[in-house]
């Protein structure tokens, strides 16, 4: 084993599959950058690529490039609040508001700092666990998959507020989300449902459309109402402190920093989940680990452990994602299953060849996740004082360009004039969220986990009545629901108690 | 503030009681998932109604992880101020409808900056030169993304 990972990196070195490594992550770079273009999207375009390459090219050309626009998207996250990939809508929640306050530069520290962290333990993860991981996969059947989504949701919508009314609005938009998720066919008996008569609606709402409004509308008005550049009236901060600043407290909060990318692995893990599911998770467990009510405040505010959280989620995510496709062709996202068809290409059964004969490019695999990462990180590093300088620029100058990112970026899901629709809705409507107190985060989840939930739902109550409710991981799962959603309340009760009472 | 939240919860009534009621006549299958989740919606938003119409204020300050709009602008102004970005959001959709994207993007940028922004026309054309280049090199000479043709080309037969 010791042999095929030192022979999986010099697979890796290689200054051909080195080569086309950089090319992927040159255009991983941009991809990231740019919202709507998502990293699942561009491994499809670059597939037909991938034919007169080796094995271990191929997967250094498409993972190089996979890797890279998940630790990129962050950027734009940080910067204008527009995520930047669908992955990456979790960092505009605290990143942004770092950048609003003059600490785009700490704020983009943190992120990459914490994705190259999140990158190598998910690389080492994956290396771990291959011959291992089976069982553990094994044990999650649909029952327990719906909880474990379900879980999800609970713990952001615990998050979404202060108090019952806190909770209510949470669990409401939560309910939104899975709602609007049901919009077009339905996957079990081919009904339509809710598609007004438009056949745009037929294949239901995108992800990036309603990501992209729902998020970066509202931060575009804000930057109209205020008049101001994104990072206020402030005097730019010194970049290169504010960056080594952010590098600072990936290690300040290392351990955090790694439960998040456990976090990361493990829903990378499961089949289905995907890296958005991911970062909600992992911010929602950095909210959940903070020390009590007024520490819980500051998130959302601009804490950097909601940049830390996500930042490491995101690219650990990577390492556990491949784990199910490699060794049993089992996809944990889009962009894997996409990855899944780079194998046949290649002629590579996912499985147990994989683990046996061809376990030098499976190294290779993981090596390519390192390598591509530190690279990113250093080159990204580097250019990060010019790339923070635009939250300086007066907002009239950066409104024009942004929003041209925005709906470009929609129009580029699905090639329909009704994407800009759709995002200027959700942009109307995270607007008059944001204005009135109602959460994002948990209609956002909602969204993206509905059609999932609905198919393990049914799964599970057809396969096994309502005895799935007893599966010992159900039983867990649910404890684990309740206390996530009692949780807020009890550090509010124990708050409440320790406070000394005043007359 | 009062007001747009009822108005917020009736939405969400109307919106959930329309997924139910249109959910009704489905099969089983179909509208299981979109009932149990909209029936609890309607719930929800009618005891957030109630909180807010007879309930005392809230104590705890809002939403704990969002965004908060910036409260250093008066209110009448941010008003208008949004009332202004998103009129020109919807005039960019209009022209992207009118006219497809390639043309719409320099124009927007263009005016935007020259009448919003008060930039001067040198700077204005010089920025607006630069975006249209970085969209035209990037989505249409690189990616070679399909651009629909705005309704004024489709009616002149372009």
């Amino acid at each position: 084993m010791f042999d095929a990972l030192i022979e999986g990196l010099f697979l890796v070195l290689q200054w051909k599959a080195f080569g086309l490594m950089m090319v992927g992550m040159g255009l991983g770079f941009v991809v990231g950058l740019l919202p709507g273009i998502g990293g699942a999207a561009t491994l499809a375009l670059m597939l037909p690529f991938i034919f007169k390459m080796s094995p271990v090219e191929a997967f250094a050309f498409l993972l190089g490039m996979h890797s890279v626009a998940a630790t990129t998207g962050d950027i734009t996250s940080i910067l204008f609040g527009v995520p930047g990939e669908g992955l990456s809508a979790a960092t505009v929640v605290d990143g942004h508001p770092m950048a609003k306050r003059g600490e785009a530069g700490r704020a983009l520290g943190a992120a990459l700092m914490s994705s190259l962290v999140g990158a190598l333990i998910g690389a080492v993860t994956l290396a771990l666990s291959i011959p291992i991981v089976r069982p553990l996969v094994l044990t999650f059947g649909s029952p327990e998959l719906f909880m474990l989504s379900v879980v999800g949701i609970a713990c952001i919508t615990s998050l979404s507020g202060l108090g019952a009314r806190g909770q209510i609005r949470g669990f409401a938009m939560g309910l939104l989300g899975l709602l609007l998720s049901t919009i077009g066919q339905e996957r079990q008996s081919g009904s339509l449902r809710f598609d007004m008569g438009m056949m745009y609606l037929w294949d239901g709402l995108d992800l990036v459309p309603v990501l992209v409004g729902i998020f970066a509308i509202p931060e575009i008005v804000d930057l109209a109402v205020r008049g101001t550049a994104i990072a206020g009236d402030r005097q730019p901060e010194n970049l290169q402190a504010g960056v080594m600043e952010g590098i600072k407290d990936t290690f300040r909060h290392f351990w955090l920093v790694f439960r998040c990318s456990a976090v990361g692995v493990f829903v990378g893990i499961m089949p289905g989940a995907g890296g958005g599911v991911a970062q909600w998770m992992a911010y929602a467990h950095a909210v959940q680990s903070a020390k009590d009510v007024q520490d819980r405040e500051r998130f959302g505010k601009g804490d950097i452990r909601g940049v830390l959280g996500p930042g490491a989620a995101n690219n650990s995510k990577e390492g556990g994602d491949l784990i199910p496709t490699i060794a049993f062709g089992v996809p944990g996202s889009g962009a894997m299953a996409i990855l899944l068809g780079a194998f046949m290409i290649m002629g590579l059964l996912p499985g147990p060849e994989m683990l046996t004969k061809h376990l030098a490019v499976t190294y290779s695999m993981v090596w390519t996740l390192v390598i591509a990462n530190v690279i990113t990180v250093v080159l990204s590093l580097a250019v990060l004082n010019q790339l923070a300088k635009v939250t300086y620029i007066r907002g009239g100058l950066i409104i024009p360009f942004v929003l041209l990112l925005v709906f470009v970026g929609s129009y580029t899901a699905n090639g329909q004039i009704a994407d800009l629709i759709v995002t200027f809705f959700f942009g109307l409507l995270g607007y008059f969220m944001v204005l009135l107190g109602w959460p994002r985060p948990p209609l956002v989840l909602g969204f993206v986990l509905g059609r999932l939930i609905e198919t393990y739902l049914f799964i599970s109550v057809s396969r096994y009545g309502f005895a799935w409710l007893t599966h010992p991981i159900v039983v867990v799962l649910i404890l684990l629901t309740a206390f996530v959603i009692a949780y807020p309340f009890i550090q509010e009760y124990r708050e409440r108690s320790r406070r000394p009472v005043h007359a | 503030m009062r007001r747009g939240r009822i108005l917020f919860s009736l939405f969400l009534i109307a919106v959930a009681a329309y997924a139910v009621y249109s959910a009704w006549g489905w099969t089983f299958k179909a509208r299981l998932f979109p009932l149990s989740v909209s029936i609890p919606l309607i719930v929800l938003a009618a005891t957030q109604l109630l909180l807010d119409l007879f309930g005392k204020a809230e104590t705890a300050n809002g939403p704990s992880v969002e965004l908060e709009f910036g409260a250093d602008v008066a209110p009448d102004v941010a008003r208008r101020r949004a009332s202004g970005i998103f009129a020109w959001i919807v005039g960019f959709i209009l022209i992207v409808l009118l006219l497809g994207f390639p043309l719409a993007v320099p124009l927007f940028i263009f005016f935007f900056l020259k009448l919003q922004s008060r930039v001067s026309w040198w700077q204005s054309a010089t920025l607006t030169a630069g975006a249209w280049g970085f969209f035209y090199g990037l989505f249409q000479w690189l990616l070679h993304l399909p651009f629909e043709d705005g309704w004024i080309q489709s009616w002149l037969g372009m």
